[in-house]
């Protein structure tokens, strides 16, 4: 299609007049004329022409109207292939749109048919589409817009480009795909959105109706569960009633109980009898012993009578032996009393005889002595004087002289008395009879008659046919004291001293020995005259002197009678001796006679007693059989009684057993009963239930509920299968229009490319595919949104993109006028500059009319210059 | 001669939950009007008794109104004597129901709960054989063998179950002698269960369902009207109409060549009887894109005559031809689109789902495209 006039009467700014733009032709066209000269108002009067229908009073028919009303009209010639027609439309008052054939002046059709024939040129009617293209002052159809306009204009656009596409496929449906997919997006958003089911939608509440039944019936079929179950359990707890409520099993329980009872009481009575047996057993076990031990007990006694018998004729010939023994030492000890006496006569007669001899020859030894002494007394005094001196020297260092002499003399004196004390010891001595067969042997030593032998504690006399006789001292001799004197003189004589012993004395006076050296001589003179003393010698001498009186002549021998004297002495002490051996042997047999008698008394007192355990004598043989009997008879008792017991113990029955055994049946009985009453309430309790959900016909709910619950998901599952077709034929469509949306993109990027490559240097651009309108520009290898570039390029791209198109069309054999309406007002010069380039080199095959009120920048332009004149229809 | 009539598996209370609106009221309806169409056939062929073998309710535990209104429905057809048998469905088990059905039962109606013998008349014994749980496990009929009765008197069976593994709910190991009529002397077993009438034997029947209640048995609801003329007497039997609603599954098979509209005609039952017809339609065989189109426009112009209607096309194969195609577009996206789906639909490395999602897509696309030409 092309354009080749446009004519308006009373638009806008034209109240009542009217303006014409004649003789369009190919190539580029310019109307360039200053502001308010009517351009734009051309330009939307032609663009009402093509797009609001003569009835319309929209917006940009309102806008058409000059303020003082009236009624637009605008008129355009075209030419379309070979044809050219007029296109007529009148707005408002006598509203009318026509196309005539210019050719032949012909009606080619009026009002509503006319504009379906505007609208198949615009869109593409049966003889195909053809269309314009449109860019108007400023409005590049990037930017944004308000939504109605936007839609507004994209639906144009989108015809008109939809147009194109089927002109490059030669092929129609793109009206048809978008109906199509408009459908089933339809239905689609009927069912569903992007998120899941649409709320309120058939498919959600599809559902939400399963849901529901299924949740129902989940509730349900656990009611039918608790219901069957209740069932169940009744149906078991009846028929375990029924089994533990009969008559048969009642009374089996019963006859359970009542033998369990009778084996207790026979288990019982069973046991006290083997008690009583048991009882009766014990006793005879005891009688039974009692009599063994009776028996035992006499025939004890018995034994013991016979032993003490024996022991009490032993105990009698013990106690003759003892008085035997005890007459022959009262009798030796008579004989020996006897010859002590004599033996203390004899003795104190020679005494007394040898003091007589004794003091006769001590006075005729004192008259010799006193002469002699009466000389050494004078030689004594002389040598007194000096030894006074030395003695006085003496007592310094030395001891008393006399001292060690005195103690020697004690020492000797204790001899003295030691030999007495010797000379008393016992002795024994034998006069053997003629007829005596040998000697008697004491201590090893034979003892000849008469002998007399001393011995020390005891001695041991064999005697030959007869046996040992042992002697014993047990007296100490008498006349002692005198030994304990000296002795006692010799330690008070010793402390004097200051010494221990004599030796120690000596060794003293051998320590003043050389003090008194001199003395020693003196005094041995001295001694040798005075022996006891100066003044003892004139002591003696005067005593002589006296003495010498009445002296008398010895009489006898003195050594004989000392002789005799020693031997009286001794058989004195003999005798003694002799006599106090007696004693002891009188006494021991007093005492053996004194121990015969108490174990003789001893023996009576037990044999009293057995003999009164054992009754008269004659009675006793007796007495043992009958006792004999006793314990046979009792034994007999006792193993009968055992014989019973272990009758009874083991016939006996268990007694716990028996117990236990009632216990239990009665345990059952209650049990049963307790179950009983149990399984009454469970079944009253289940019979509640049950009854509440047999009324509600849960079952019957049941059913009905999985029967629509299934039915509900078939619907689902419909649904399912209908979102899944509708999607699968959406994606199906969306993806064949894709496709072909990238066949027809390509030839409009082929066109476009060279145009691009005019204003800039390696640049491409991507479409968006729904709106078909420029998307991204790739510069230099970056991509940059069309809606971030500057003004100028967006306008340029836009004219640039609409020049591809038309020159996509033209070659297909059906150009569209493409239309600037000041379209390049954010451009600069050299940027027009080559936008004019651009637009001559799509000119050939082409008409492109352009608007313009930069007259000077377009006058660069050139091509076909427009003219506005004055018309009236 | 003795004359009964021989009907089971009433499943009084069935509510139909898979249906909608008022229909599944009409049908449950239905199934107590049965009572009273048994009834009028005893009366009209001079029988005194009516035998119901098992599930005469669908529940262990029916409302309590449709077990007092089926009671009172008895109870007035009075002297019509009424046996009932527990089925597998309302078993002995459910013992509330059964505790009260012998709490409420009227004089004329008979519980035949025992396997016990019962005298219908002075010539005629039922042995009944009642089921004690939902799946007894056991032949049920086998006390019938050894069960003693008068001298002359007619041994008439009374049982509930499957002879073979044909059961209604599916594969069963308790199944009934198939000749226990035999084995039993009986003059006749009649059986309850099987929803369609079935003669095992001459003396051996399952009398079906009086009202059906599922497509499965292509045959109307009856009843079974028995004369025995006396022992080894074959029992004369007649079949008596008593079911209100017709469920009908018809096949229609389609050829290439085929006019569905034409063949769904001859098909579709008689206007006047579609208000009680069930009706589900299995499309099977081939067609092309219009014919199935105007089909399914077909059937739904029908769809509001039917008391149901459902169709089944999932058998139905599509024929698809260049001409088809090109009714959607002879070029262009649309075209290219129509022939991605159809190549789809025909792939064989894809699922069957995916493949009918195509199909479904390709015919959608059809009918969108007639829609849009219009």
């Amino acid at each position: 299609m092309k354009i080749s006039a446009l004519r308006l009467f009373n638009v806008k700014r034209f109240a009542g007049r009217g303006v014409a733009i004649e003789g369009i032709g190919d190539g580029v066209n310019v109307l360039c004329a200053a502001n308010e000269f009517g351009k734009s108002t051309s330009f939307e009067a032609l663009h009402a022409l093509f797009f609001q229908p003569y009835s319309g009073k929209s917006g940009p028919v309102r806008n058409l109207r000059p303020y003082s009303g009236g009624n637009p009209l605008v008129e355009a010639d075209i030419a379309h292939g070979e044809e050219r027609f007029r296109i007529t439309k009148q707005y408002y008052g006598g509203g009318f749109a026509r196309v005539t054939d210019l050719a032949s002046g012909r009606l080619v059709a009026q009002a509503d048919e006319a504009e379906n024939f505007i609208s198949a040129l615009i869109k593409g009617g049966p003889a195909g589409p053809a269309g314009l293209l449109w860019v108007r002052q400023g409005v590049t159809g990037i930017e944004k817009r308000s939504n109605a306009e936007e839609d507004g204009e994209k639906q144009v656009r989108a015809s008109l480009l939809e147009s194109v596409q089927g002109e490059v496929e030669a092929m129609t449906g793109g009206r048809r795909m978008a109906e199509i997919m408009q459908t089933v997006a339809g239905e689609l958003d009927k069912l569903v959105t992007k998120r899941g089911p649409k709320a309120g939608g058939r498919y959600a509440a599809a559902i939400e109706v399963r849901d529901r039944l299924a949740a129902e019936e989940a509730q349900i079929s656990a009611d039918v569960g608790l219901l069957r179950e209740a069932l169940d359990k009744r149906a078991t707890a009846l028929k375990r009633l029924a089994e533990l409520d009969g008559a048969d099993e009642r009374q089996q329980r019963q006859d359970a109980v009542a033998s369990a009872q009778v084996a207790f009481e026979a288990a019982q009575a069973q046991g006290e009898r083997l008690k009583t047996a048991e009882a009766e057993f014990k006793l005879a076990r005891e009688r039974r012993d009692g009599a063994g031990r009776a028996l035992e007990a006499f025939r004890t006694a018995l034994q013991k009578d016979a032993d003490l018998a024996a022991r009490r004729r032993e105990a009698e010939r013990r106690r003759g032996e003892a008085v035997g023994r005890r007459g022959e030492a009262a009798e030796a000890s008579a004989r020996a009393q006897a010859a002590a006496d004599l033996a203390d006569a004899q003795e104190l007669e020679t005494r007394e005889l040898l003091a007589r001899l004794d003091a006769a020859l001590r006075a005729r030894e004192a008259a010799e002595r006193l002469a002699e002494s009466r000389q050494r007394l004078s030689e004594a005094e002389a040598k007194r004087a000096a030894l006074e001196e030395a003695e006085a020297q003496l007592a310094l260092v030395g001891i008393q002289p006399g001292a060690i002499e005195e103690l020697q003399a004690l020492e000797i004196e204790l001899s003295g008395l030691r030999a007495v004390a010797e000379a008393a010891r016992p002795s024994v001595a034998v006069a053997y009879s003629v007829e005596a067969g040998g000697e008697i042997v004491m201590d090893g030593v034979p003892l000849a008659d008469g002998q007399e032998r001393s011995y020390d504690g005891q001695a041991q006399l064999v005697v030959m046919g007869i046996g040992v006789i042992s002697l014993r001292s047990n007296k100490t001799p008498s006349g002692d004291r005198r030994l304990e004197q000296a002795e006692e003189r010799r330690r008070a004589l010793l402390d004097a001293m200051g010494v221990e012993t004599l030796a120690a004395a000596r060794a003293r006076q051998v320590r003043a020995q050389q003090i008194d050296a001199e003395m020693r001589e003196l005094r041995g003179s001295l001694s040798s005259l005075a022996p006891a003393g100066l003044a003892r010698l004139r002591e003696e001498v005067a005593a002589q002197a006296l003495a010498g009186a009445e002296l008398s002549e010895p009489e006898g021998d003195a050594a004989q009678l000392r002789a005799a004297l020693s031997a009286a002495e001794r058989q004195r002490l003999d005798a003694r001796q002799a006599l106090r051996e007696a004693e002891p042997d009188r006494r021991r047999a007093e005492d053996a006679i004194v121990a015969a008698e108490t174990a003789l008394a001893t023996l009576r007192t037990e044999q009293a007693h057995v003999e009164a355990q054992l009754g008269p004598e004659e009675q006793r043989a007796a007495r043992e059989r009958a006792l004999c009997e006793d314990f046979a008879d009792r034994s007999r008792e006792a193993e009968n009684a055992d014989a019973r017991a272990a009758e009874l113990r083991a016939a006996a029955i268990d007694l716990v057993s028996a117990e236990a055994a009632l216990k239990r049946a009665r345990s059952v009985q209650s049990s049963v009963e307790q179950q009983i009453v149990a399984l009454r309430e469970a079944v009253a309790g289940l019979n509640a239930g049950i009854r509440a959900r047999s009324d509600e016909a849960v079952e019957e709910s049941w059913r009905e509920t999985a029967e629509a619950l299934s039915a509900a998901e078939l619907r689902v599952a419909a649904f399912d299968k209908e979102i899944a077709v509708l999607q699968r034929l959406a994606v199906s469509l969306d993806r064949a229009r894709s496709e072909a949306r990238e066949l027809y993109l390509k030839p409009v990027m082929a066109e476009l490319s060279p145009l691009l490559g005019l204003l800039f240097d390696d640049a491409s651009v991507t479409f968006d595919e729904r709106t078909l309108l420029p998307q991204t520009i790739s510069r230099n290898g970056q991509e940059e949104e069309v809606e971030r570039l500057s003004g100028g390029m967006r306008e340029q791209l836009s004219v640039l993109t609409r020049l591809a198109f038309a020159r996509l069309l033209a070659r297909g054999g059906r150009p569209a006028p493409v239309i600037l309406d000041d379209a390049l007002v954010y451009s600069d010069d050299d940027r027009i500059e080559r936008m004019f380039d651009a637009l001559h080199r799509q000119s050939r095959d082409q008409q492109i009319i352009v608007f313009s009120c930069r007259q000077r920048a377009f006058q660069k332009l050139g091509g076909n210059t427009l003219a506005m004149v004055d018309w009236r229809p | 001669m003795f004359r009964f009539i021989h009907s089971s598996d009433l499943h009084l209370g069935k509510r139909f939950g898979s249906f909608s609106g008022d229909l599944p009221g009409r049908l449950r309806e239905a199934r107590h009007g049965v009572i009273g169409r048994l009834a009028q056939h005893a009366r009209d062929h001079g029988a005194d008794t009516i035998l119901l073998a098992g599930d005469t309710f669908d529940t262990e535990t029916p409302a309590p109104d449709i077990r007092r209104q089926a009671l009172a429905a008895m109870r007035d057809h009075a002297p019509i004597r009424w046996v009932i048998l527990p089925g597998n469905h309302d078993s002995l088990q459910a013992t509330q129901l059964w505790s009260t059905l012998k709490a409420e039962a009227p004089a004329n109606v008979v519980l035949a709960s025992e396997p016990a013998a019962i005298h219908l008349s002075a010539g005629a014994v039922l042995l009944p054989a009642p089921c004690t749980t939902r799946r007894p496990g056991r032949d049920m009929s086998a006390w019938m063998d050894g069960a003693a009765t008068p001298e002359g008197a007619l041994r008439i069976g009374l049982a509930h179950g499957a002879i073979r593994d044909f059961s209604e709910e599916g594969a069963s190991s308790d199944v009934i002698a198939p000749d226990r009529a035999a084995r039993a002397g009986l003059d006749y077993l009649a059986l309850g269960d099987w929803h369609g009438p079935l003669a095992v034997d001459p003396r051996t029947r399952y009398s079906g369902a009086p009202e059906p209640d599922r497509f499965k048995h292509q045959r109307p609801g009856e009843a079974l009207l028995v004369s025995i003329a006396g022992r080894s007497a074959l029992p004369e039997v007649t079949s008596l109409a008593t079911a209100s609603f017709d469920w009908q599954m018809r096949e229609l098979h389609l050829l290439d060549s085929d006019d569905p509209l034409q063949a769904l005609d001859a098909l579709l039952p008689e206007s006047r009887q579609r208000r009680q017809t069930l009706l589900r339609l299995v499309v099977t065989g081939r067609s092309r894109l219009p014919s199935r189109t105007a089909m399914l426009e077909a059937v739904a112009l029908a769809a509001p005559d039917f008391a149901f209607i459902e169709l089944d096309d999932a058998g139905l194969a599509m024929d698809c031809e260049a001409g088809d195609l090109d009714l959607i577009d002879r070029a262009g996206a649309l075209r290219e689109a129509a022939e991605a789906l159809l190549a789809e639909a025909g792939d064989d490395g894809l699922s069957a789902g995916e493949r009918e999602i195509a199909r479904a897509a390709l015919a959608r696309l059809f009918s969108y495209a007639q829609a849009v030409a219009s």
